[in-house]
Protein backbone atom coordinates (compact mmCIF):
# COMPACT_ATOMS: atom_id res chain seq x y z
CA UNK A 1 0.00 0.00 0.00
CA UNK A 2 3.25 2.26 0.95
CA UNK A 3 4.70 1.73 -1.95
CA UNK A 4 2.46 2.11 -4.76
CA UNK A 5 1.54 5.67 -2.62
CA UNK A 6 5.32 6.61 -2.82
CA UNK A 7 5.12 5.72 -6.14
CA UNK A 8 2.52 7.87 -7.09
CA UNK A 9 4.01 10.30 -4.83
CA UNK A 10 7.41 9.83 -7.12
CA UNK A 11 5.46 10.20 -10.41
CA UNK A 12 3.99 13.49 -9.08
CA UNK A 13 6.93 14.63 -8.48
CA UNK A 14 8.09 13.92 -11.95
CA UNK A 15 5.11 15.46 -13.15
CA UNK A 16 2.81 13.17 -14.71
CA UNK A 17 0.40 11.19 -12.71
CA UNK A 18 0.78 7.25 -12.68
CA UNK A 19 -3.31 7.02 -14.18
CA UNK A 20 -5.00 8.68 -16.51
CA UNK A 21 -7.90 9.54 -13.93
CA UNK A 22 -7.23 13.03 -12.42
CA UNK A 23 -9.40 12.49 -9.49
CA UNK A 24 -6.42 10.15 -8.04
CA UNK A 25 -3.89 12.24 -8.04
CA UNK A 26 -6.01 15.27 -6.21
CA UNK A 27 -6.94 12.20 -3.66
CA UNK A 28 -2.96 11.49 -3.15
CA UNK A 29 -2.43 15.26 -2.74
CA UNK A 30 -5.35 15.33 0.06
CA UNK A 31 -3.83 12.31 1.66
CA UNK A 32 0.06 13.39 1.44
CA UNK A 33 -1.48 16.88 3.66
CA UNK A 34 -2.80 14.66 5.90
CA UNK A 35 0.32 11.94 6.25
CA UNK A 36 3.10 13.30 8.07
CA UNK A 37 5.33 10.00 6.29
CA UNK A 38 4.15 10.71 2.98
CA UNK A 39 4.34 14.26 2.86
CA UNK A 40 8.40 14.08 3.90
CA UNK A 41 8.50 11.09 1.20
CA UNK A 42 7.42 13.91 -1.22
CA UNK A 43 9.84 16.12 0.08
CA UNK A 44 12.45 13.64 -0.12
CA UNK A 45 11.78 13.18 -3.74
CA UNK A 46 11.88 17.10 -4.50
CA UNK A 47 15.28 16.81 -2.69
CA UNK A 48 16.83 14.18 -4.67
CA UNK A 49 15.75 15.86 -7.95
CA UNK A 50 17.42 18.68 -6.92
CA UNK A 51 20.57 17.12 -6.31
CA UNK A 52 20.11 14.86 -9.65
CA UNK A 53 19.56 18.00 -11.38
CA UNK A 54 22.33 19.69 -9.74
CA UNK A 55 20.03 22.81 -8.53
CA UNK A 56 21.03 22.42 -4.45
CA UNK A 57 21.91 25.74 -3.01
CA UNK A 58 25.03 26.01 -1.69
CA UNK A 59 24.42 25.64 2.02
CA UNK A 60 21.50 23.03 2.18
CA UNK A 61 18.76 24.00 4.77
CA UNK A 62 16.77 20.87 5.05
CA UNK A 63 14.64 21.82 7.52
CA UNK A 64 13.64 24.95 7.27
CA UNK A 65 9.67 24.98 7.83
CA UNK A 66 9.98 23.22 11.04
CA UNK A 67 12.47 25.61 12.47
CA UNK A 68 10.65 28.43 11.52
CA UNK A 69 7.48 26.84 12.71
CA UNK A 70 9.44 26.01 16.10
CA UNK A 71 10.36 29.39 16.65
CA UNK A 72 7.37 30.65 16.43
CA UNK A 73 5.42 28.44 18.78
CA UNK A 74 8.47 29.26 20.93
CA UNK A 75 7.99 33.06 20.58
CA UNK A 76 6.96 34.99 23.52
CA UNK A 77 3.71 36.63 22.72
CA UNK A 78 3.81 40.24 23.38
CA UNK A 79 1.24 42.85 24.25
CA UNK A 80 -1.07 39.56 24.55
CA UNK A 81 -3.82 39.47 26.94
CA UNK A 82 -4.54 35.59 26.83
CA UNK A 83 -1.21 34.67 28.14
CA UNK A 84 -1.60 36.47 31.86
CA UNK A 85 -5.52 36.28 31.73
CA UNK A 86 -5.37 32.30 31.00
CA UNK A 87 -2.44 31.85 33.93
CA UNK A 88 -5.26 34.17 35.89
CA UNK A 89 -7.96 31.85 34.94
CA UNK A 90 -5.84 29.20 36.16
CA UNK A 91 -5.02 30.43 39.50
CA UNK A 92 -8.92 31.35 40.14
CA UNK A 93 -9.39 27.89 39.18
CA UNK A 94 -7.83 26.38 41.40
CA UNK A 95 -8.47 28.85 44.02
CA UNK A 96 -11.88 27.91 43.54
CA UNK A 97 -11.07 23.98 43.40
CA UNK A 98 -9.22 24.29 46.76
CA UNK A 99 -12.39 26.34 48.74
CA UNK A 100 -15.00 23.16 47.20
CA UNK A 101 -12.52 20.34 47.82
CA UNK A 102 -15.52 18.61 49.71
CA UNK A 103 -17.73 19.10 47.54
CA UNK A 104 -18.17 16.33 44.10
CA UNK A 105 -16.25 16.73 40.99
CA UNK A 106 -19.07 17.17 38.98
CA UNK A 107 -19.98 20.89 40.82
CA UNK A 108 -16.41 22.12 40.70
CA UNK A 109 -16.08 21.26 36.71
CA UNK A 110 -19.31 23.26 36.28
CA UNK A 111 -18.00 26.02 38.69
CA UNK A 112 -14.70 26.58 37.39
CA UNK A 113 -16.61 26.82 34.06
CA UNK A 114 -18.53 29.15 35.40
CA UNK A 115 -15.72 31.16 36.75
CA UNK A 116 -14.58 30.77 33.26
CA UNK A 117 -17.13 32.06 31.48
CA UNK A 118 -17.11 35.39 33.69
CA UNK A 119 -13.33 35.40 33.06
CA UNK A 120 -13.59 34.74 29.22
CA UNK A 121 -15.94 37.84 29.34
CA UNK A 122 -13.62 39.70 32.06
CA UNK A 123 -11.14 38.80 29.41
CA UNK A 124 -13.00 40.04 25.99
CA UNK A 125 -13.08 43.46 27.90
CA UNK A 126 -9.38 43.56 28.73
CA UNK A 127 -8.72 42.72 25.08
CA UNK A 128 -10.89 45.31 24.08
CA UNK A 129 -8.99 47.24 25.95
CA UNK A 130 -5.68 46.12 25.34
CA UNK A 131 -6.44 46.21 21.48
CA UNK A 132 -7.44 49.74 21.95
CA UNK A 133 -4.33 50.82 24.11
CA UNK A 134 -2.40 49.23 21.98
CA UNK A 135 -2.62 51.26 18.87
CA UNK A 136 -2.37 54.41 20.89
CA UNK A 137 1.02 53.42 22.45
CA UNK A 138 1.91 52.60 18.42
CA UNK A 139 1.01 55.58 17.65
CA UNK A 140 2.97 57.40 20.49
CA UNK A 141 5.69 55.74 19.02
CA UNK A 142 5.49 56.43 15.88
CA UNK A 143 5.17 60.19 16.81
CA UNK A 144 8.32 60.67 18.52
CA UNK A 145 10.04 58.58 16.14
CA UNK A 146 8.14 61.37 13.28
CA UNK A 147 8.94 63.77 16.03
CA UNK A 148 13.06 62.71 16.33
CA UNK A 149 12.97 62.68 12.29
CA UNK A 150 11.69 65.32 11.62
CA UNK A 151 14.61 67.44 13.57
CA UNK A 152 17.27 65.55 11.88
CA UNK A 153 15.52 65.99 8.93
CA UNK A 154 15.71 69.77 9.69
CA UNK A 155 19.26 69.59 10.53
CA UNK A 156 19.93 67.48 7.35
CA UNK A 157 18.11 69.93 5.27
CA UNK A 158 19.99 73.10 6.57
CA UNK A 159 23.51 71.15 6.26
CA UNK A 160 22.48 70.84 2.49
CA UNK A 161 21.51 74.03 2.08
CA UNK A 162 25.19 75.79 2.67
CA UNK A 163 26.68 72.22 1.43
CA UNK A 164 25.63 73.27 -1.74
CA UNK A 165 26.26 76.97 -2.17
CA UNK A 166 29.97 75.96 -0.88
CA UNK A 167 30.60 74.18 -4.48
CA UNK A 168 30.62 77.10 -5.83
CA UNK A 169 33.96 77.78 -4.14
CA UNK A 170 35.15 75.16 -5.44
CA UNK A 171 34.68 74.92 -8.74
CA UNK A 172 34.52 79.05 -8.86
CA UNK A 173 38.33 79.75 -10.60
CA UNK A 174 39.95 82.33 -8.33
CA UNK A 175 40.80 84.64 -11.18
CA UNK A 176 38.52 87.35 -10.62
CA UNK A 177 39.10 90.29 -8.14
CA UNK A 178 36.63 93.09 -7.09
CA UNK A 179 37.03 95.21 -9.33
CA UNK A 180 36.00 99.05 -8.04
CA UNK A 181 33.22 98.97 -10.05
CA UNK A 182 32.14 95.64 -10.15
CA UNK A 183 28.67 95.04 -8.65
CA UNK A 184 25.23 95.51 -9.76
CA UNK A 185 23.49 98.48 -9.90
CA UNK A 186 19.35 98.35 -10.02
CA UNK A 187 17.45 101.28 -10.55
CA UNK A 188 14.02 100.89 -7.95
CA UNK A 189 12.36 102.63 -11.01
CA UNK A 190 13.10 102.89 -14.65
CA UNK A 191 13.60 107.06 -15.45
CA UNK A 192 13.24 107.94 -18.81
CA UNK A 193 10.64 105.76 -19.71
CA UNK A 194 8.25 108.48 -20.72
CA UNK A 195 10.90 110.28 -22.50
CA UNK A 196 12.26 107.35 -24.33
CA UNK A 197 8.99 107.59 -26.25
CA UNK A 198 9.95 110.48 -28.05
CA UNK A 199 13.37 110.62 -28.67
CA UNK A 200 15.49 108.15 -31.11
CA UNK A 201 16.38 104.55 -29.51
CA UNK A 202 20.06 105.10 -29.87
CA UNK A 203 20.49 108.58 -27.85
CA UNK A 204 18.03 107.26 -24.89
CA UNK A 205 20.85 104.29 -24.66
CA UNK A 206 23.28 106.35 -24.68
CA UNK A 207 22.12 108.26 -22.22
CA UNK A 208 20.86 105.07 -19.89
CA UNK A 209 24.16 104.17 -20.02
CA UNK A 210 26.09 107.78 -19.22
CA UNK A 211 23.26 107.64 -16.37
CA UNK A 212 24.56 104.57 -15.21
CA UNK A 213 27.85 105.65 -14.87
CA UNK A 214 26.95 108.39 -13.28
CA UNK A 215 24.98 106.34 -10.71
CA UNK A 216 27.38 103.82 -10.65
CA UNK A 217 30.00 106.22 -9.70
CA UNK A 218 27.89 108.04 -6.87
CA UNK A 219 27.28 104.40 -5.14
CA UNK A 220 31.36 103.37 -6.01
CA UNK A 221 31.89 106.49 -3.77
CA UNK A 222 29.59 106.29 -0.91
CA UNK A 223 30.24 102.48 -0.70
CA UNK A 224 34.57 103.80 -0.77
CA UNK A 225 33.58 106.06 1.76
CA UNK A 226 31.92 103.74 4.01
CA UNK A 227 34.87 100.99 3.94
CA UNK A 228 37.14 104.05 4.90
CA UNK A 229 35.10 105.05 7.61
CA UNK A 230 34.37 101.86 9.24
CA UNK A 231 38.44 101.60 9.70
CA UNK A 232 38.93 105.39 10.92
CA UNK A 233 35.97 104.27 13.04
CA UNK A 234 38.01 102.41 15.32
CA UNK A 235 39.59 105.02 15.70
CA UNK A 236 37.31 107.22 17.54
CA UNK A 237 35.91 104.72 20.02
CA UNK B 1 2.07 54.89 31.66
CA UNK B 2 5.22 53.76 30.85
CA UNK B 3 4.67 55.46 27.40
CA UNK B 4 3.42 58.50 28.85
CA UNK B 5 6.58 58.75 31.32
CA UNK B 6 8.83 57.76 28.02
CA UNK B 7 7.13 60.83 26.41
CA UNK B 8 7.67 63.43 29.40
CA UNK B 9 11.17 62.43 29.65
CA UNK B 10 11.66 62.25 25.80
CA UNK B 11 10.26 65.97 26.34
CA UNK B 12 12.39 67.07 29.14
CA UNK B 13 15.43 65.98 27.14
CA UNK B 14 14.55 68.08 23.68
CA UNK B 15 13.90 71.18 26.13
CA UNK B 16 17.08 70.97 28.58
CA UNK B 17 18.73 69.96 25.29
CA UNK B 18 17.68 73.35 23.27
CA UNK B 19 18.43 75.11 26.21
CA UNK B 20 22.54 73.73 26.48
CA UNK B 21 22.41 74.57 22.61
CA UNK B 22 22.31 78.44 23.55
CA UNK B 23 24.55 77.79 26.23
CA UNK B 24 27.41 76.02 24.30
CA UNK B 25 26.64 78.21 21.20
CA UNK B 26 28.05 81.16 23.22
CA UNK B 27 30.93 78.67 24.57
CA UNK B 28 31.85 78.13 21.29
CA UNK B 29 31.94 81.85 19.92
CA UNK B 30 34.10 82.56 23.22
CA UNK B 31 36.62 80.21 22.02
CA UNK B 32 36.47 81.69 18.98
CA UNK B 33 37.36 84.71 20.31
CA UNK B 34 40.00 83.41 22.31
CA UNK B 35 41.19 81.68 19.36
CA UNK B 36 41.77 84.92 17.47
CA UNK B 37 43.53 86.64 20.24
CA UNK B 38 45.98 84.08 21.55
CA UNK B 39 46.96 81.26 18.59
CA UNK B 40 49.68 81.97 16.22
CA UNK B 41 47.85 80.57 12.93
CA UNK B 42 48.30 80.83 8.79
CA UNK B 43 45.35 80.72 7.10
CA UNK B 44 44.16 81.14 3.23
CA UNK B 45 40.65 81.71 2.65
CA UNK B 46 38.36 82.83 0.03
CA UNK B 47 35.78 85.96 -0.06
CA UNK B 48 32.76 84.20 -2.47
CA UNK B 49 30.22 87.73 -3.22
CA UNK B 50 29.24 88.90 -6.81
CA UNK B 51 29.84 85.56 -8.05
CA UNK B 52 33.72 86.59 -7.88
CA UNK B 53 35.80 84.81 -5.14
CA UNK B 54 38.80 86.70 -3.66
CA UNK B 55 41.90 84.95 -2.25
CA UNK B 56 43.36 86.22 0.79
CA UNK B 57 46.18 85.45 3.26
CA UNK B 58 45.72 85.95 7.42
CA UNK B 59 48.18 85.19 9.65
CA UNK B 60 48.44 85.99 13.41
CA UNK B 61 50.81 85.39 15.77
CA UNK B 62 51.92 86.89 19.32
CA UNK B 63 55.23 88.43 19.40
CA UNK B 64 57.87 89.49 21.62
CA UNK B 65 56.29 91.17 24.78
CA UNK B 66 52.93 89.55 24.04
CA UNK B 67 52.50 91.98 20.69
CA UNK B 68 49.94 90.46 18.72
CA UNK B 69 51.44 90.45 15.10
CA UNK B 70 48.32 89.97 12.19
CA UNK B 71 48.59 90.15 8.33
CA UNK B 72 45.51 90.80 5.59
CA UNK B 73 46.81 90.58 2.27
CA UNK B 74 44.48 90.49 -0.63
CA UNK B 75 46.10 88.24 -3.22
CA UNK B 76 44.52 88.92 -6.61
CA UNK B 77 44.60 92.54 -8.48
CA UNK B 78 46.29 95.70 -7.04
CA UNK B 79 47.91 94.95 -3.39
CA UNK B 80 45.54 95.56 -0.26
CA UNK B 81 47.03 94.57 3.05
CA UNK B 82 46.32 95.15 6.89
CA UNK B 83 49.40 95.00 8.81
CA UNK B 84 49.67 95.20 12.75
CA UNK B 85 51.49 95.54 15.37
CA UNK B 86 49.97 95.74 19.02
CA UNK B 87 47.85 98.85 18.34
CA UNK B 88 49.59 99.90 15.20
CA UNK B 89 47.24 99.02 11.90
CA UNK B 90 48.77 100.06 8.69
CA UNK B 91 46.86 99.89 5.31
CA UNK B 92 48.03 99.61 2.15
CA UNK B 93 46.15 100.16 -0.48
CA UNK B 94 45.99 100.93 -4.03
CA UNK B 95 44.13 104.31 -4.06
CA UNK B 96 46.40 105.84 -1.40
CA UNK B 97 49.71 105.53 0.48
CA UNK B 98 50.49 103.82 2.94
CA UNK B 99 48.53 104.95 6.57
CA UNK B 100 48.81 103.78 9.99
CA UNK B 101 46.02 104.43 12.51
CA UNK B 102 45.89 103.33 16.50
CA UNK B 103 43.10 100.49 16.75
CA UNK B 104 42.60 97.79 18.73
CA UNK B 105 41.68 95.70 15.18
CA UNK B 106 42.47 95.09 11.83
CA UNK B 107 39.85 95.46 9.63
CA UNK B 108 39.84 92.91 6.79
CA UNK B 109 36.73 90.83 5.79
CA UNK B 110 35.91 89.24 8.96
CA UNK B 111 34.46 91.20 11.48
CA UNK B 112 36.18 92.40 14.29
CA UNK B 113 33.22 91.75 16.77
CA UNK B 114 34.94 87.59 17.25
CA UNK B 115 37.80 88.23 18.79
CA UNK B 116 36.27 91.22 21.24
CA UNK B 117 33.47 90.23 23.45
CA UNK B 118 30.70 88.07 21.64
CA UNK B 119 28.18 88.92 24.62
CA UNK B 120 27.91 92.41 23.07
CA UNK B 121 25.69 91.08 20.28
CA UNK B 122 23.22 89.46 22.58
CA UNK B 123 20.69 92.25 22.36
CA UNK B 124 20.12 91.85 18.81
CA UNK B 125 21.25 88.53 17.60
CA UNK B 126 20.58 84.89 18.97
CA UNK B 127 23.34 82.04 18.96
CA UNK B 128 22.14 78.58 18.06
CA UNK B 129 24.69 75.35 18.00
CA UNK B 130 23.46 73.66 15.17
CA UNK B 131 25.15 70.12 14.47
CA UNK B 132 28.45 69.40 13.47
CA UNK B 133 30.13 68.53 9.39
CA UNK B 134 32.78 68.91 7.69
CA UNK B 135 34.67 71.24 6.62
CA UNK B 136 38.07 71.76 5.48
CA UNK B 137 38.66 67.96 5.91
CA UNK B 138 37.65 68.90 9.89
CA UNK B 139 34.82 68.23 12.20
CA UNK B 140 33.46 71.92 12.15
CA UNK B 141 30.55 72.93 15.00
CA UNK B 142 27.96 75.45 13.10
CA UNK B 143 27.10 78.00 15.07
CA UNK B 144 24.05 80.53 13.91
CA UNK B 145 24.18 84.05 14.95
CA UNK B 146 20.51 84.57 14.10
CA UNK B 147 19.28 88.18 13.86
CA UNK B 148 16.55 88.51 16.50
CA UNK B 149 14.34 91.43 13.84
CA UNK B 150 14.14 91.53 9.72
CA UNK B 151 16.40 94.51 9.89
CA UNK B 152 19.47 92.57 9.47
CA UNK B 153 21.02 89.43 8.15
CA UNK B 154 22.27 86.43 10.20
CA UNK B 155 25.69 85.19 10.51
CA UNK B 156 26.79 81.46 10.26
CA UNK B 157 29.85 79.88 11.69
CA UNK B 158 31.61 76.93 11.16
CA UNK B 159 34.49 76.43 13.61
CA UNK B 160 36.91 73.91 13.84
CA UNK B 161 36.27 71.06 16.52
CA UNK B 162 40.43 71.30 17.81
CA UNK B 163 41.47 74.64 17.61
CA UNK B 164 38.42 76.58 17.65
CA UNK B 165 39.00 78.59 14.82
CA UNK B 166 36.90 79.95 12.14
CA UNK B 167 36.44 77.25 9.27
CA UNK B 168 33.67 78.84 6.90
CA UNK B 169 31.05 81.98 7.42
CA UNK B 170 27.75 82.67 5.39
CA UNK B 171 26.01 85.45 5.06
CA UNK B 172 22.18 84.99 4.92
CA UNK B 173 19.13 86.67 4.40
CA UNK B 174 15.96 86.11 6.99
CA UNK B 175 14.47 84.46 4.04
CA UNK B 176 17.74 81.86 4.02
CA UNK B 177 19.05 83.52 0.93
CA UNK B 178 22.98 83.58 0.55
CA UNK B 179 24.75 86.70 0.06
CA UNK B 180 27.83 86.55 1.18
CA UNK B 181 30.28 83.71 2.34
CA UNK B 182 34.08 83.05 3.45
CA UNK B 183 35.36 79.55 2.82
CA UNK B 184 38.83 78.95 4.44
CA UNK B 185 41.14 76.66 2.18
CA UNK B 186 43.74 76.57 4.49
CA UNK B 187 44.72 76.87 8.12
CA UNK B 188 48.10 76.00 10.22
CA UNK B 189 48.07 76.31 14.01
CA UNK B 190 51.30 76.13 15.52
CA UNK B 191 53.40 77.28 18.79
CA UNK B 192 55.95 79.33 16.46
CA UNK B 193 55.64 82.42 14.35
CA UNK B 194 55.70 82.08 11.12
CA UNK B 195 58.43 83.82 9.00
CA UNK B 196 56.08 86.72 7.36
CA UNK B 197 54.82 87.67 11.25
CA UNK B 198 59.28 87.15 11.56
CA UNK B 199 59.36 89.97 9.23
CA UNK B 200 56.88 92.00 10.05
CA UNK B 201 58.06 92.25 13.57
CA UNK B 202 61.27 93.50 12.41
CA UNK B 203 59.50 96.24 10.23
CA UNK B 204 58.77 99.67 11.15
CA UNK B 205 55.26 100.69 10.38
CA UNK B 206 54.54 103.96 9.35
CA UNK B 207 53.46 106.77 12.36
CA UNK B 208 50.09 106.36 13.51
CA UNK B 209 48.83 109.71 11.21
CA UNK B 210 46.04 112.56 13.39
CA UNK B 211 42.94 112.48 12.51
CA UNK B 212 41.97 116.09 10.87
CA UNK B 213 38.59 115.38 10.83
CA UNK B 214 36.38 117.69 13.23
CA UNK B 215 35.12 114.88 15.13
CA UNK B 216 31.27 114.82 16.59
CA UNK B 217 30.23 118.02 14.95
CA UNK B 218 26.84 119.32 15.46
CA UNK B 219 25.06 118.37 12.27
CA UNK B 220 22.22 119.50 10.76
CA UNK B 221 20.48 116.23 9.89
CA UNK B 222 19.63 113.52 12.33
CA UNK B 223 18.06 110.12 11.97
CA UNK B 224 15.17 109.29 13.29
CA UNK B 225 14.65 105.20 12.88
CA UNK B 226 17.58 103.13 13.15
CA UNK B 227 17.40 98.94 14.14
CA UNK B 228 17.12 98.16 17.89
CA UNK B 229 20.76 97.40 19.10
CA UNK B 230 22.45 100.13 16.89
CA UNK B 231 24.17 103.00 18.22
CA UNK B 232 26.36 105.84 17.30
CA UNK B 233 30.03 105.39 16.43
CA UNK B 234 30.74 108.56 15.59
CA UNK B 235 29.30 111.33 13.20
CA UNK B 236 31.48 114.22 11.75
CA UNK B 237 31.35 116.02 8.06
CA UNK B 238 33.83 115.24 5.60
CA UNK B 239 34.21 115.52 2.04
CA UNK B 240 32.92 112.72 -0.45
CA UNK B 241 35.27 111.90 -2.83
CA UNK B 242 33.81 110.97 -6.23
CA UNK B 243 35.56 109.92 -9.45
CA UNK B 244 35.49 113.48 -10.73
CA UNK B 245 36.98 115.73 -8.04
CA UNK B 246 34.72 118.24 -9.51
CA UNK B 247 31.68 116.55 -8.04
CA UNK B 248 33.32 116.29 -4.37
CA UNK B 249 30.66 116.97 -2.03
CA UNK B 250 30.54 118.18 1.65
CA UNK B 251 28.29 115.22 3.79
CA UNK B 252 27.10 115.23 7.19
CA UNK B 253 28.23 111.84 8.39
CA UNK B 254 27.43 109.10 10.72
CA UNK B 255 28.41 105.81 11.60
CA UNK B 256 26.63 103.22 13.23
CA UNK B 257 27.09 100.02 14.73
CA UNK B 258 25.09 96.94 16.18
CA UNK B 259 28.63 95.02 17.19
CA UNK B 260 28.53 93.06 14.22
CA UNK B 261 27.78 94.87 11.51
CA UNK B 262 28.30 99.08 10.60
CA UNK B 263 25.88 101.65 8.90
CA UNK B 264 26.57 104.71 7.45
CA UNK B 265 24.31 107.66 6.81
CA UNK B 266 24.89 110.52 4.62
CA UNK B 267 23.08 113.63 4.00
CA UNK B 268 23.56 116.30 2.16
CA UNK B 269 21.20 119.04 -0.09
CA UNK B 270 21.13 118.91 -3.61
CA UNK B 271 19.95 120.71 -6.69
CA UNK B 272 17.96 118.63 -7.84
CA UNK B 273 14.05 118.02 -5.49
CA UNK B 274 13.44 114.61 -6.17
CA UNK B 275 15.77 111.05 -7.28
CA UNK B 276 14.59 107.64 -7.62
CA UNK B 277 15.93 105.53 -4.92
CA UNK B 278 18.82 103.16 -6.08
CA UNK B 279 20.51 101.05 -4.76
CA UNK B 280 23.57 98.26 -5.54
CA UNK B 281 24.82 95.36 -3.17
CA UNK B 282 28.36 94.28 -2.84
CA UNK B 283 27.53 90.78 -1.36
CA UNK B 284 25.99 91.85 1.53
CA UNK B 285 26.60 95.28 1.81
CA UNK B 286 23.69 97.56 0.59
CA UNK B 287 24.49 100.55 -0.90
CA UNK B 288 21.23 103.25 -1.37
CA UNK B 289 21.05 106.42 -2.34
CA UNK B 290 17.58 108.86 -2.99
CA UNK B 291 17.32 112.27 -2.69
CA UNK B 292 13.63 113.59 -1.34
CA UNK B 293 12.46 116.92 -1.15
CA UNK B 294 15.93 118.58 -1.98
CA UNK B 295 18.04 116.34 0.44
CA UNK B 296 20.22 113.26 -0.81
CA UNK B 297 20.67 110.84 1.21
CA UNK B 298 23.13 107.80 0.86
CA UNK B 299 22.81 104.57 3.57
CA UNK B 300 25.45 102.02 3.38
CA UNK B 301 26.01 99.07 5.25
CA UNK B 302 25.49 95.04 5.35
CA UNK B 303 21.54 95.38 5.82
CA UNK B 304 18.81 94.34 4.08
CA UNK B 305 17.49 97.19 1.04
CA UNK B 306 14.36 97.56 3.39
CA UNK B 307 16.35 99.10 6.59
CA UNK B 308 18.23 100.81 4.60
CA UNK B 309 15.56 102.50 2.81
CA UNK B 310 13.69 102.86 6.25
CA UNK B 311 16.83 104.65 8.04
CA UNK B 312 17.14 106.83 4.71
CA UNK B 313 13.27 108.02 5.15
CA UNK B 314 14.09 108.93 8.31
CA UNK B 315 16.51 111.66 7.68
CA UNK B 316 15.10 115.10 9.48
CA UNK B 317 16.91 118.42 10.13
CA UNK B 318 17.76 118.31 13.74
CA UNK B 319 16.10 122.04 13.86
CA UNK B 320 12.36 120.14 13.62
CA UNK B 321 13.43 118.01 16.65
CA UNK B 322 14.35 121.05 18.78
CA UNK B 323 11.00 122.80 18.04
CA UNK B 324 9.25 119.76 17.98
CA UNK B 325 10.90 118.42 21.72
CA UNK B 326 13.22 120.29 23.35
CA UNK B 327 13.30 117.56 26.32
CA UNK B 328 13.79 114.84 23.51
CA UNK B 329 16.53 116.87 21.76
CA UNK B 330 18.40 117.74 25.42
CA UNK B 331 18.20 113.93 25.78
CA UNK B 332 19.87 112.96 22.40
CA UNK B 333 22.67 115.59 23.27
CA UNK B 334 23.69 113.42 26.15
Amino acid sequence: MSEIKSESVSSLVDNYSPSTDDSVSTHLVDNMLKDEHLSSTWQNYHLIGDVLRDEVPQSLQLDLSKTISAAIAQEATILSPNSSTQAFSKILAESTASSLDESNTGQKVTQTRNTNRVINAANRFKSKISTLVKPMGQVAIAASAAALMIVGVQQNVTDNDLVTPSQVVQTMPLTGYANPVSFNVQSAEPRYSSQSKQKPQQATNEQNAAQRVVQQRRLQALLSDHNKQVKLGSNIQ
Amino acid sequence: MKLSVLLFLLLSFNVSAIATDKESAKLWLERLSQSLRQLNFTTSFVVVKNNQAEPYHWLHGIGENDQELEIFTRLNGPRRDVLRQGEIVSYIEPEQDAYSLISPDARGPIPTIFRDDISRLEESYRFISVGRSRVLGRVAQLVRIVAKDKYRFSYWLWLDQNTGLLLKMAILTRQGKLLEQIQFTHIEVSDQLSENLVELQLTKLPDAMQLNQTLNKDLSWQVDWLPQGFSILKSNQHNLYSHNRSDNKAVDFMLFSDGLTEVSVYVNPSNENFRAPEYASDGATMVFNHILQGVEVGVVGDIPLATAKKIAESIIPVSVINIKDDSQSSVRAK
